[in-house]
Protein backbone atom coordinates (compact mmCIF):
# COMPACT_ATOMS: atom_id res chain seq x y z
CA UNK A 1 0.00 0.00 0.00
CA UNK A 2 2.85 2.40 0.83
CA UNK A 3 4.36 1.73 -2.58
CA UNK A 4 1.10 2.56 -4.28
CA UNK A 5 0.62 5.80 -2.38
CA UNK A 6 4.20 6.79 -3.17
CA UNK A 7 3.52 6.04 -6.82
CA UNK A 8 0.23 7.98 -6.83
CA UNK A 9 1.85 10.99 -5.15
CA UNK A 10 4.61 10.86 -7.74
CA UNK A 11 2.04 10.77 -10.53
CA UNK A 12 0.70 14.15 -9.44
CA UNK A 13 4.08 15.64 -8.57
CA UNK A 14 5.60 14.83 -11.96
CA UNK A 15 3.02 16.77 -13.96
CA UNK A 16 1.73 20.35 -14.01
CA UNK A 17 -1.27 19.32 -11.93
CA UNK A 18 0.22 20.13 -8.53
CA UNK A 19 1.08 23.75 -9.15
CA UNK A 20 -2.13 24.45 -11.05
CA UNK A 21 -4.06 23.21 -8.02
CA UNK A 22 -1.75 25.07 -5.62
CA UNK A 23 -2.29 28.30 -7.51
CA UNK A 24 -6.04 27.75 -7.73
CA UNK A 25 -6.28 27.01 -4.00
CA UNK A 26 -4.36 30.17 -3.07
CA UNK A 27 -6.35 32.33 -5.48
CA UNK A 28 -9.66 30.77 -4.41
CA UNK A 29 -8.91 31.32 -0.74
CA UNK A 30 -7.87 34.93 -1.36
CA UNK A 31 -11.05 35.66 -3.31
CA UNK A 32 -13.21 33.98 -0.65
CA UNK A 33 -11.48 35.97 2.09
CA UNK A 34 -12.17 39.23 0.30
CA UNK A 35 -15.87 38.34 -0.06
CA UNK A 36 -16.19 37.12 3.51
CA UNK A 37 -14.48 40.25 4.88
CA UNK A 38 -16.92 42.42 2.98
CA UNK A 39 -19.92 40.38 4.13
CA UNK A 40 -18.73 40.27 7.73
CA UNK A 41 -18.06 43.98 7.71
CA UNK A 42 -21.60 44.72 6.48
CA UNK A 43 -23.37 42.30 8.82
CA UNK A 44 -21.42 43.20 11.91
CA UNK A 45 -21.80 46.96 11.46
CA UNK A 46 -25.20 47.62 9.88
CA UNK A 47 -27.53 44.92 11.20
CA UNK A 48 -30.43 47.19 12.07
CA UNK A 49 -30.78 48.72 8.62
CA UNK A 50 -30.84 45.35 6.87
CA UNK A 51 -33.13 43.66 9.38
CA UNK A 52 -35.83 46.26 9.30
CA UNK A 53 -38.67 45.43 6.97
CA UNK A 54 -37.78 41.78 6.43
CA UNK A 55 -39.82 38.67 7.26
CA UNK A 56 -39.33 36.84 10.58
CA UNK A 57 -37.46 34.02 8.83
CA UNK A 58 -35.06 36.41 7.19
CA UNK A 59 -34.67 38.37 10.37
CA UNK A 60 -33.74 35.21 12.23
CA UNK A 61 -31.23 34.34 9.56
CA UNK A 62 -29.71 37.80 9.65
CA UNK A 63 -29.53 37.70 13.42
CA UNK A 64 -27.56 34.48 13.19
CA UNK A 65 -25.30 35.90 10.52
CA UNK A 66 -24.53 38.94 12.58
CA UNK A 67 -23.07 36.94 15.42
CA UNK A 68 -19.33 37.49 15.49
CA UNK A 69 -18.79 33.76 16.06
CA UNK A 70 -20.64 32.90 12.85
CA UNK A 71 -18.61 35.39 10.88
CA UNK A 72 -15.40 34.12 12.48
CA UNK A 73 -16.19 30.53 11.53
CA UNK A 74 -17.00 31.72 8.05
CA UNK A 75 -13.78 33.67 7.67
CA UNK A 76 -11.47 31.03 9.15
CA UNK A 77 -12.88 28.46 6.73
CA UNK A 78 -12.56 30.75 3.72
CA UNK A 79 -11.79 28.92 0.52
CA UNK A 80 -13.95 26.03 1.64
CA UNK A 81 -16.42 26.34 -1.24
CA UNK A 82 -13.81 26.15 -4.02
CA UNK A 83 -11.44 23.99 -1.96
CA UNK A 84 -13.96 21.16 -1.68
CA UNK A 85 -14.50 21.39 -5.42
CA UNK A 86 -10.73 21.15 -6.00
CA UNK A 87 -10.57 18.16 -3.65
CA UNK A 88 -13.26 16.45 -5.73
CA UNK A 89 -11.40 17.36 -8.93
CA UNK A 90 -8.09 15.90 -7.74
CA UNK A 91 -9.95 12.69 -6.93
CA UNK A 92 -11.46 12.68 -10.41
CA UNK A 93 -8.07 13.34 -12.02
CA UNK A 94 -6.39 10.49 -10.12
CA UNK A 95 -8.79 8.04 -11.76
CA UNK A 96 -9.62 9.57 -15.14
CA UNK A 97 -5.97 10.36 -15.98
CA UNK A 98 -5.41 6.60 -16.13
CA UNK A 99 -7.94 6.31 -18.91
CA UNK A 100 -7.24 9.62 -20.63
CA UNK A 101 -3.53 8.85 -20.93
CA UNK A 102 -4.07 5.08 -21.23
CA UNK A 103 -1.87 4.38 -18.24
CA UNK A 104 -4.48 2.14 -16.62
CA UNK A 105 -2.82 -0.83 -18.32
CA UNK A 106 0.57 -0.11 -16.76
CA UNK A 107 -1.02 0.57 -13.38
CA UNK A 108 -3.01 -2.66 -13.27
CA UNK A 109 -0.09 -4.69 -14.64
CA UNK A 110 2.03 -3.42 -11.76
CA UNK A 111 -0.72 -4.02 -9.21
CA UNK A 112 -3.21 -6.65 -10.41
CA UNK A 113 -5.29 -6.27 -7.22
CA UNK A 114 -7.61 -3.53 -8.30
CA UNK A 115 -9.16 -2.87 -4.91
CA UNK A 116 -5.67 -2.06 -3.63
CA UNK A 117 -5.19 0.37 -6.51
CA UNK A 118 -8.44 2.19 -5.71
CA UNK A 119 -7.72 2.32 -1.99
CA UNK A 120 -4.29 3.75 -2.83
CA UNK A 121 -5.96 6.43 -4.93
CA UNK A 122 -8.52 7.20 -2.20
CA UNK A 123 -5.79 7.65 0.39
CA UNK A 124 -3.75 9.81 -2.00
CA UNK A 125 -6.76 11.98 -2.86
CA UNK A 126 -7.48 12.48 0.85
CA UNK A 127 -3.82 13.39 1.46
CA UNK A 128 -3.89 15.98 -1.30
CA UNK A 129 -7.20 17.39 -0.07
CA UNK A 130 -5.64 17.74 3.39
CA UNK A 131 -2.84 19.74 1.81
CA UNK A 132 -5.42 22.00 0.11
CA UNK A 133 -7.12 22.47 3.48
CA UNK A 134 -3.79 23.25 5.13
CA UNK A 135 -2.94 25.86 2.50
CA UNK A 136 -6.41 27.45 2.73
CA UNK A 137 -6.39 27.48 6.53
CA UNK A 138 -2.82 28.78 6.70
CA UNK A 139 -3.90 31.78 4.63
CA UNK A 140 -7.32 32.31 6.23
CA UNK A 141 -6.24 32.31 9.89
CA UNK A 142 -3.62 35.10 9.81
CA UNK A 143 -5.71 37.12 7.36
CA UNK A 144 -8.80 36.67 9.57
CA UNK A 145 -6.92 37.71 12.69
CA UNK A 146 -5.80 40.90 10.96
CA UNK A 147 -9.39 41.58 9.88
CA UNK A 148 -10.86 41.25 13.39
CA UNK A 149 -8.01 43.35 14.74
CA UNK A 150 -8.89 46.06 12.22
CA UNK A 151 -12.61 45.81 13.01
CA UNK A 152 -11.86 46.00 16.70
CA UNK A 153 -13.76 42.77 17.37
CA UNK A 154 -12.76 39.53 19.15
CA UNK A 155 -11.64 36.85 16.67
CA UNK A 156 -13.17 33.89 18.63
CA UNK A 157 -10.41 31.70 17.16
CA UNK A 158 -10.18 29.84 20.46
CA UNK A 159 -13.94 29.09 20.61
CA UNK A 160 -14.90 25.47 20.14
CA UNK A 161 -17.53 26.56 17.60
CA UNK A 162 -14.84 28.06 15.41
CA UNK A 163 -12.27 25.31 15.92
CA UNK A 164 -14.94 22.74 15.16
CA UNK A 165 -15.81 24.57 11.93
CA UNK A 166 -12.16 24.53 10.86
CA UNK A 167 -11.82 20.80 11.65
CA UNK A 168 -15.14 19.91 9.99
CA UNK A 169 -13.82 21.82 7.00
CA UNK A 170 -10.95 19.31 6.77
CA UNK A 171 -13.46 16.49 6.89
CA UNK A 172 -15.48 18.08 4.10
CA UNK A 173 -12.35 18.34 1.93
CA UNK A 174 -11.54 14.67 2.54
CA UNK A 175 -15.08 13.47 1.82
CA UNK A 176 -15.26 15.44 -1.43
CA UNK A 177 -11.92 13.93 -2.47
CA UNK A 178 -13.29 10.42 -1.88
CA UNK A 179 -16.44 11.41 -3.74
CA UNK A 180 -14.27 12.57 -6.67
CA UNK A 181 -12.43 9.24 -6.93
CA UNK A 182 -15.72 7.33 -6.92
CA UNK A 183 -17.25 9.65 -9.45
CA UNK A 184 -14.19 9.44 -11.71
CA UNK A 185 -14.51 5.66 -11.74
CA UNK A 186 -18.17 6.00 -12.59
CA UNK A 187 -17.69 8.43 -15.48
CA UNK A 188 -14.37 7.55 -17.07
CA UNK A 189 -14.32 10.57 -19.35
CA UNK A 190 -12.09 13.21 -17.81
CA UNK A 191 -13.93 16.16 -19.27
CA UNK A 192 -17.32 14.59 -18.60
CA UNK A 193 -16.61 13.86 -14.96
CA UNK A 194 -14.98 17.24 -14.32
CA UNK A 195 -17.80 19.23 -15.85
CA UNK A 196 -20.54 17.15 -14.23
CA UNK A 197 -19.10 17.47 -10.75
CA UNK A 198 -18.32 21.18 -11.17
CA UNK A 199 -21.83 21.94 -12.38
CA UNK A 200 -23.52 19.79 -9.75
CA UNK A 201 -21.35 21.34 -7.08
CA UNK A 202 -21.63 24.98 -8.06
CA UNK A 203 -25.16 25.08 -9.43
CA UNK A 204 -26.42 22.25 -7.23
CA UNK A 205 -26.70 24.29 -4.04
CA UNK A 206 -28.58 27.21 -5.59
CA UNK A 207 -30.77 25.00 -7.77
CA UNK A 208 -31.64 22.75 -4.82
CA UNK A 209 -32.33 25.78 -2.68
CA UNK A 210 -34.73 27.12 -5.28
CA UNK A 211 -36.50 23.81 -5.92
CA UNK A 212 -36.91 22.93 -2.26
CA UNK A 213 -38.06 26.45 -1.40
CA UNK A 214 -40.73 26.29 -4.10
CA UNK A 215 -41.84 22.81 -3.02
CA UNK A 216 -41.94 24.01 0.56
CA UNK A 217 -44.13 26.99 -0.30
CA UNK A 218 -46.40 24.86 -2.45
CA UNK A 219 -46.94 21.96 -0.01
CA UNK A 220 -46.45 23.94 3.22
CA UNK A 221 -44.52 21.08 4.82
CA UNK A 222 -41.45 21.97 6.86
CA UNK A 223 -39.83 18.56 6.37
CA UNK A 224 -39.44 19.30 2.67
CA UNK A 225 -37.15 22.17 3.43
CA UNK A 226 -35.27 19.96 5.89
CA UNK A 227 -34.97 17.22 3.28
CA UNK A 228 -32.86 19.57 1.18
CA UNK A 229 -29.90 18.13 3.08
CA UNK A 230 -29.91 15.13 0.70
CA UNK A 231 -28.29 17.37 -1.93
CA UNK A 232 -24.53 16.83 -1.52
CA UNK A 233 -23.51 20.48 -1.68
CA UNK A 234 -26.27 21.42 0.78
CA UNK A 235 -25.17 18.65 3.12
CA UNK A 236 -21.67 20.09 2.93
CA UNK A 237 -22.94 23.56 3.87
CA UNK A 238 -25.20 22.26 6.65
CA UNK A 239 -22.31 20.33 8.14
CA UNK A 240 -20.03 23.36 8.20
CA UNK A 241 -22.42 26.11 9.32
CA UNK A 242 -22.00 26.73 13.05
CA UNK A 243 -25.61 28.01 13.16
CA UNK A 244 -28.64 26.91 11.19
CA UNK A 245 -28.19 27.54 7.49
CA UNK A 246 -31.95 28.05 7.09
CA UNK A 247 -34.68 27.86 9.76
CA UNK A 248 -35.66 24.25 9.04
CA UNK A 249 -32.13 23.01 8.40
CA UNK A 250 -31.24 19.81 10.28
CA UNK A 251 -28.40 19.72 12.81
CA UNK A 252 -24.76 19.66 11.66
CA UNK A 253 -24.29 15.94 12.28
CA UNK A 254 -27.06 15.12 9.81
CA UNK A 255 -25.19 17.03 7.12
CA UNK A 256 -21.98 15.20 8.05
CA UNK A 257 -23.76 11.83 7.94
CA UNK A 258 -25.29 12.54 4.54
CA UNK A 259 -21.94 13.65 3.14
CA UNK A 260 -20.10 10.63 4.57
CA UNK A 261 -22.84 8.47 3.08
CA UNK A 262 -22.26 9.95 -0.35
CA UNK A 263 -18.49 9.56 -0.01
CA UNK A 264 -18.85 5.90 1.01
CA UNK A 265 -21.34 5.09 -1.73
CA UNK A 266 -19.26 6.81 -4.43
CA UNK A 267 -16.06 5.13 -3.22
CA UNK A 268 -17.74 1.73 -3.01
CA UNK A 269 -19.43 1.93 -6.41
CA UNK A 270 -16.20 3.20 -7.97
CA UNK A 271 -14.24 0.29 -6.51
CA UNK A 272 -16.79 -2.28 -7.65
CA UNK A 273 -16.84 -0.84 -11.17
CA UNK A 274 -13.06 -0.84 -11.45
CA UNK A 275 -12.87 -4.42 -10.20
CA UNK A 276 -15.25 -5.69 -12.84
CA UNK A 277 -14.37 -3.56 -15.82
CA UNK A 278 -12.06 -4.89 -18.52
CA UNK A 279 -9.03 -2.72 -19.25
CA UNK A 280 -8.66 -2.44 -22.99
CA UNK B 1 12.22 -20.80 -9.25
CA UNK B 2 9.47 -22.14 -11.46
CA UNK B 3 10.05 -21.90 -15.16
CA UNK B 4 8.43 -19.24 -17.27
CA UNK B 5 6.09 -21.46 -19.23
CA UNK B 6 2.84 -19.81 -20.31
CA UNK B 7 -0.13 -22.17 -20.41
CA UNK B 8 -3.39 -21.04 -21.96
CA UNK B 9 -6.22 -23.52 -21.50
CA UNK B 10 -9.74 -23.24 -22.82
CA UNK B 11 -9.61 -19.45 -22.80
CA UNK B 12 -12.89 -17.94 -24.00
CA UNK B 13 -14.14 -14.36 -24.17
CA UNK B 14 -17.73 -13.73 -25.14
CA UNK B 15 -18.68 -10.13 -25.82
CA UNK B 16 -22.28 -9.17 -26.42
CA UNK B 17 -22.46 -10.35 -30.01
CA UNK B 18 -19.01 -11.67 -30.69
CA UNK B 19 -17.05 -14.63 -29.36
CA UNK B 20 -13.69 -12.86 -29.57
CA UNK B 21 -11.72 -15.83 -28.25
CA UNK B 22 -13.15 -19.32 -28.48
CA UNK B 23 -11.82 -22.20 -26.34
CA UNK B 24 -8.20 -21.31 -27.10
CA UNK B 25 -5.42 -23.51 -25.71
CA UNK B 26 -1.68 -23.36 -26.34
CA UNK B 27 1.62 -23.32 -24.49
CA UNK B 28 4.63 -21.04 -24.78
CA UNK B 29 8.04 -22.41 -23.83
CA UNK B 30 10.89 -20.57 -22.12
CA UNK B 31 14.12 -19.91 -24.00
CA UNK B 32 12.31 -19.46 -27.28
CA UNK B 33 10.64 -16.66 -29.17
CA UNK B 34 7.03 -17.54 -29.88
CA UNK B 35 5.17 -15.63 -32.56
CA UNK B 36 1.47 -15.13 -31.94
CA UNK B 37 -0.09 -14.65 -35.34
CA UNK B 38 -3.52 -13.99 -36.67
CA UNK B 39 -5.37 -11.64 -38.99
CA UNK B 40 -6.71 -8.39 -37.59
CA UNK B 41 -9.57 -9.06 -35.21
CA UNK B 42 -8.52 -12.66 -34.61
CA UNK B 43 -8.47 -12.11 -30.85
CA UNK B 44 -4.72 -11.75 -30.29
CA UNK B 45 -4.91 -8.65 -28.10
CA UNK B 46 -7.91 -9.95 -26.14
CA UNK B 47 -6.02 -13.19 -25.46
CA UNK B 48 -2.91 -11.38 -24.25
CA UNK B 49 -5.02 -9.10 -22.04
CA UNK B 50 -6.73 -12.13 -20.51
CA UNK B 51 -3.33 -13.71 -19.80
CA UNK B 52 -2.40 -10.46 -18.01
CA UNK B 53 -5.60 -10.22 -15.94
CA UNK B 54 -6.69 -7.02 -17.66
CA UNK B 55 -9.70 -8.65 -19.30
CA UNK B 56 -11.76 -11.23 -17.41
CA UNK B 57 -12.22 -14.45 -19.37
CA UNK B 58 -15.72 -15.84 -19.84
CA UNK B 59 -14.23 -19.30 -19.39
CA UNK B 60 -10.82 -20.94 -19.14
CA UNK B 61 -7.63 -19.71 -17.55
CA UNK B 62 -4.05 -18.78 -18.28
CA UNK B 63 -1.03 -19.35 -16.07
CA UNK B 64 2.51 -18.04 -16.15
CA UNK B 65 5.00 -20.37 -14.46
CA UNK B 66 2.02 -22.17 -12.94
CA UNK B 67 0.31 -19.12 -11.45
CA UNK B 68 -2.41 -16.84 -12.68
CA UNK B 69 -1.17 -13.28 -13.26
CA UNK B 70 -3.29 -11.94 -10.39
CA UNK B 71 -1.64 -14.46 -8.03
CA UNK B 72 1.92 -13.50 -8.93
CA UNK B 73 3.70 -12.14 -5.91
CA UNK B 74 5.71 -9.46 -7.69
CA UNK B 75 4.19 -9.36 -11.19
CA UNK B 76 6.70 -6.95 -12.72
CA UNK B 77 9.60 -9.13 -11.56
CA UNK B 78 8.05 -12.09 -13.33
CA UNK B 79 6.34 -10.68 -16.41
CA UNK B 80 7.12 -7.66 -18.56
CA UNK B 81 4.42 -6.63 -20.98
CA UNK B 82 3.95 -4.09 -23.74
CA UNK B 83 0.41 -3.49 -24.91
CA UNK B 84 -0.85 -0.65 -27.13
CA UNK B 85 1.69 1.94 -28.33
CA UNK B 86 2.97 2.16 -24.74
CA UNK B 87 1.00 5.03 -23.29
CA UNK B 88 2.19 7.53 -20.73
CA UNK B 89 0.98 10.87 -19.40
CA UNK B 90 1.79 13.42 -22.12
CA UNK B 91 3.21 15.95 -19.70
CA UNK B 92 5.46 13.53 -17.81
CA UNK B 93 9.06 12.80 -18.76
CA UNK B 94 10.10 9.34 -19.84
CA UNK B 95 12.24 8.87 -16.74
CA UNK B 96 9.44 9.99 -14.41
CA UNK B 97 7.01 7.64 -16.15
CA UNK B 98 9.35 4.77 -15.31
CA UNK B 99 9.87 6.03 -11.75
CA UNK B 100 6.12 6.03 -11.13
CA UNK B 101 6.07 2.34 -12.08
CA UNK B 102 9.21 1.68 -9.99
CA UNK B 103 7.53 3.24 -6.96
CA UNK B 104 4.42 1.08 -7.33
CA UNK B 105 6.46 -2.09 -7.93
CA UNK B 106 8.89 -1.43 -5.08
CA UNK B 107 11.87 -1.20 -7.44
CA UNK B 108 14.69 1.30 -6.87
CA UNK B 109 14.64 4.50 -8.96
CA UNK B 110 18.00 3.54 -10.41
CA UNK B 111 16.26 0.84 -12.47
CA UNK B 112 14.61 3.61 -14.49
CA UNK B 113 18.00 4.87 -15.67
CA UNK B 114 19.29 1.35 -16.29
CA UNK B 115 16.43 0.39 -18.61
CA UNK B 116 16.58 3.76 -20.39
CA UNK B 117 20.20 2.90 -21.12
CA UNK B 118 19.20 -0.60 -22.25
CA UNK B 119 16.76 0.68 -24.88
CA UNK B 120 18.98 3.56 -25.98
CA UNK B 121 16.62 6.22 -24.68
CA UNK B 122 18.87 7.69 -21.99
CA UNK B 123 19.47 11.01 -23.81
CA UNK B 124 15.68 11.58 -24.06
CA UNK B 125 14.90 10.50 -20.48
CA UNK B 126 14.22 14.00 -19.22
CA UNK B 127 12.08 15.00 -22.18
CA UNK B 128 8.32 14.93 -21.99
CA UNK B 129 6.41 12.02 -23.45
CA UNK B 130 4.43 14.22 -25.83
CA UNK B 131 7.64 15.02 -27.71
CA UNK B 132 8.49 11.36 -28.30
CA UNK B 133 8.28 9.80 -31.76
CA UNK B 134 6.32 6.56 -32.15
CA UNK B 135 9.61 4.66 -32.19
CA UNK B 136 10.72 6.32 -28.95
CA UNK B 137 7.38 5.49 -27.35
CA UNK B 138 7.82 1.84 -28.26
CA UNK B 139 11.30 1.90 -26.77
CA UNK B 140 9.92 3.45 -23.58
CA UNK B 141 7.33 0.66 -23.50
CA UNK B 142 10.08 -1.94 -23.74
CA UNK B 143 12.01 -0.10 -21.05
CA UNK B 144 8.97 -0.28 -18.77
CA UNK B 145 8.58 -3.99 -19.49
CA UNK B 146 12.22 -4.61 -18.55
CA UNK B 147 12.09 -2.70 -15.23
CA UNK B 148 11.62 -5.81 -13.10
CA UNK B 149 14.13 -7.88 -15.12
CA UNK B 150 11.32 -10.38 -15.83
CA UNK B 151 11.83 -13.91 -17.12
CA UNK B 152 8.66 -13.70 -19.22
CA UNK B 153 8.01 -11.05 -21.87
CA UNK B 154 4.67 -10.53 -23.53
CA UNK B 155 4.60 -8.03 -26.39
CA UNK B 156 1.61 -6.96 -28.48
CA UNK B 157 2.70 -5.73 -31.92
CA UNK B 158 5.96 -4.23 -30.63
CA UNK B 159 7.26 -3.52 -34.12
CA UNK B 160 4.44 -1.08 -34.90
CA UNK B 161 5.83 2.34 -35.67
CA UNK B 162 9.46 1.25 -35.62
CA UNK B 163 11.68 2.09 -38.58
CA UNK B 164 13.72 -0.70 -40.22
CA UNK B 165 16.67 0.00 -37.94
CA UNK B 166 14.38 -0.07 -34.92
CA UNK B 167 12.84 -3.36 -36.03
CA UNK B 168 16.30 -4.86 -36.40
CA UNK B 169 17.23 -3.62 -32.94
CA UNK B 170 14.05 -5.09 -31.47
CA UNK B 171 14.66 -8.42 -33.18
CA UNK B 172 18.20 -8.63 -31.81
CA UNK B 173 17.02 -7.65 -28.33
CA UNK B 174 14.22 -10.25 -28.24
CA UNK B 175 16.50 -12.98 -29.60
CA UNK B 176 19.10 -12.13 -26.98
CA UNK B 177 16.49 -12.19 -24.20
CA UNK B 178 15.21 -15.59 -25.37
CA UNK B 179 18.82 -16.76 -25.57
CA UNK B 180 19.15 -15.93 -21.87
CA UNK B 181 16.40 -18.46 -21.19
CA UNK B 182 13.47 -16.05 -20.97
CA UNK B 183 10.05 -16.71 -22.42
CA UNK B 184 9.18 -14.31 -25.22
CA UNK B 185 5.65 -14.17 -26.65
CA UNK B 186 5.23 -11.64 -29.48
CA UNK B 187 2.07 -10.97 -31.39
CA UNK B 188 2.41 -9.58 -34.87
CA UNK B 189 0.86 -9.32 -38.26
CA UNK B 190 4.27 -8.70 -39.85
CA UNK B 191 4.78 -12.28 -40.98
CA UNK B 192 8.06 -11.86 -42.77
CA UNK B 193 9.40 -10.33 -39.58
CA UNK B 194 8.18 -13.33 -37.56
CA UNK B 195 9.96 -15.71 -39.89
CA UNK B 196 13.24 -14.03 -38.97
CA UNK B 197 12.45 -13.75 -35.27
CA UNK B 198 10.32 -16.63 -34.04
CA UNK B 199 11.24 -20.19 -33.14
CA UNK B 200 7.64 -21.25 -32.57
CA UNK B 201 4.38 -19.90 -33.87
CA UNK B 202 0.83 -19.97 -32.59
CA UNK B 203 -1.60 -19.10 -35.35
CA UNK B 204 -5.16 -18.14 -34.55
CA UNK B 205 -8.09 -16.99 -36.64
CA UNK B 206 -11.59 -16.00 -35.58
CA UNK B 207 -10.63 -16.62 -31.95
CA UNK B 208 -9.68 -20.26 -32.53
CA UNK B 209 -6.34 -22.00 -32.66
CA UNK B 210 -5.35 -22.87 -36.22
CA UNK B 211 -1.88 -24.29 -35.75
CA UNK B 212 0.86 -24.41 -33.17
CA UNK B 213 4.41 -25.64 -33.65
CA UNK B 214 7.92 -24.67 -34.61
CA UNK B 215 8.19 -22.38 -37.62
CA UNK B 216 9.81 -25.19 -39.64
CA UNK B 217 7.13 -27.74 -38.74
CA UNK B 218 4.27 -25.43 -39.53
CA UNK B 219 5.76 -24.47 -42.86
CA UNK B 220 6.75 -28.05 -43.75
CA UNK B 221 3.23 -29.30 -43.22
CA UNK B 222 1.77 -27.05 -45.85
CA UNK B 223 0.65 -28.09 -49.30
CA UNK B 224 2.55 -25.19 -50.81
CA UNK B 225 5.87 -26.63 -52.00
CA UNK B 226 9.09 -25.10 -53.23
CA UNK B 227 8.90 -24.12 -56.86
CA UNK B 228 11.28 -22.78 -59.48
CA UNK B 229 10.55 -19.59 -61.32
CA UNK B 230 12.20 -19.46 -64.71
CA UNK B 231 11.96 -16.84 -67.41
CA UNK B 232 12.95 -17.28 -71.02
CA UNK B 233 12.15 -15.56 -74.34
CA UNK B 234 11.48 -19.05 -75.72
CA UNK B 235 9.10 -20.08 -72.96
CA UNK B 236 7.13 -22.56 -75.04
CA UNK B 237 10.16 -24.63 -76.07
CA UNK B 238 11.42 -24.63 -72.47
CA UNK B 239 8.00 -25.63 -71.16
CA UNK B 240 7.81 -28.59 -73.52
CA UNK B 241 11.29 -29.80 -72.52
CA UNK B 242 10.43 -29.45 -68.82
CA UNK B 243 7.27 -31.49 -69.21
CA UNK B 244 9.29 -34.23 -70.91
CA UNK B 245 11.55 -34.19 -67.82
CA UNK B 246 8.51 -34.89 -65.62
CA UNK B 247 7.93 -31.37 -64.27
CA UNK B 248 4.62 -29.62 -63.77
CA UNK B 249 4.65 -26.26 -65.48
CA UNK B 250 2.36 -23.29 -65.00
CA UNK B 251 2.64 -19.85 -66.51
CA UNK B 252 2.70 -16.83 -64.23
CA UNK B 253 0.82 -13.67 -65.13
CA UNK B 254 4.04 -11.94 -66.19
CA UNK B 255 5.00 -14.75 -68.55
CA UNK B 256 7.47 -16.55 -66.28
CA UNK B 257 7.16 -20.32 -65.89
CA UNK B 258 6.42 -21.73 -62.44
CA UNK B 259 7.94 -25.17 -62.27
CA UNK B 260 7.22 -27.76 -59.59
CA UNK B 261 8.26 -31.39 -58.95
CA UNK B 262 11.83 -30.78 -60.18
CA UNK B 263 14.71 -28.86 -58.61
CA UNK B 264 16.55 -25.88 -60.06
CA UNK B 265 19.53 -27.90 -61.51
CA UNK B 266 17.07 -30.06 -63.50
CA UNK B 267 15.44 -26.92 -64.87
CA UNK B 268 18.87 -25.57 -65.93
CA UNK B 269 19.71 -28.88 -67.60
CA UNK B 270 16.40 -28.86 -69.46
CA UNK B 271 17.11 -25.34 -70.72
CA UNK B 272 20.52 -26.46 -71.97
CA UNK B 273 18.98 -29.44 -73.77
CA UNK B 274 16.34 -27.22 -75.38
CA UNK B 275 19.00 -24.63 -76.29
CA UNK B 276 16.99 -21.72 -74.92
CA UNK B 277 18.19 -18.48 -73.41
CA UNK B 278 17.44 -17.90 -69.68
CA UNK B 279 16.78 -14.52 -68.06
CA UNK B 280 15.85 -15.70 -64.60
CA UNK B 281 16.12 -18.92 -62.66
CA UNK B 282 15.23 -18.90 -58.99
CA UNK B 283 13.90 -21.31 -56.37
CA UNK B 284 10.95 -19.90 -54.39
CA UNK B 285 10.30 -21.43 -50.98
CA UNK B 286 6.92 -20.89 -49.37
CA UNK B 287 7.27 -18.20 -46.72
CA UNK B 288 5.30 -17.85 -43.54
CA UNK B 289 3.05 -15.37 -45.27
CA UNK B 290 1.84 -17.94 -47.80
CA UNK B 291 1.38 -20.54 -45.10
CA UNK B 292 -0.48 -18.06 -43.00
CA UNK B 293 -2.79 -17.00 -45.78
CA UNK B 294 -3.47 -20.63 -46.62
CA UNK B 295 -4.24 -21.48 -43.01
CA UNK B 296 -6.45 -18.54 -42.26
CA UNK B 297 -8.21 -18.36 -45.60
CA UNK B 298 -11.93 -17.87 -45.19
CA UNK B 299 -11.60 -17.51 -41.44
CA UNK B 300 -10.46 -13.93 -41.42
CA UNK B 301 -13.77 -12.37 -42.28
CA UNK B 302 -15.11 -9.51 -40.23
CA UNK B 303 -17.24 -10.92 -37.45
Amino acid sequence: MNRLIRSELLKIRTTHTWWIFALATVAGTAAALALNFLQAHLFLNATDDIASGSSPDQAQSIAAQSQVVTQAANIFTSGQFLGCLFAALIGILLITNEYYHQTATATFLTTPHRTTVVVGKLVTAVMYSAVFWLVSTAIAIPAGLIFFQAEGLPSHLGDWDVIRAVLLNLMAFAIWAVFGVGFGALIRSQIGATITVSVVYVVGFSAADLIFTLLHQWLQQDWIRTAQVIVPSTASQVMLAPVKLFPQSPPQWVGALVLIGYGLIAGLIGTLILRKRDVS
Amino acid sequence: MSDGQIVVSGLTKQYKNVRAVDDLSFTVEPGRVTGFLGPNGAGKTTTLRMVLNLVTPTAGAATIGGRRYADLHDPLRTVGAILEASAAHKGRTGRNHLRVICAAAGLPDSRADEVLELVGLAPAGSRKFKGYSLGMRQRLGIAAAMLGDPRVLILDEPANGLDPEGIRWMRDLLRRLAGEGRTVLVSSHLLSEMQLLADDVVIIAAGRLVRQGTVDDVMGSMSTQARVRVRSPQAEALGAELKRAGATVATDADGALLVTRVEAPAVGAAALRAGVELHELVTERPDLEHVFLELTQGKATIR
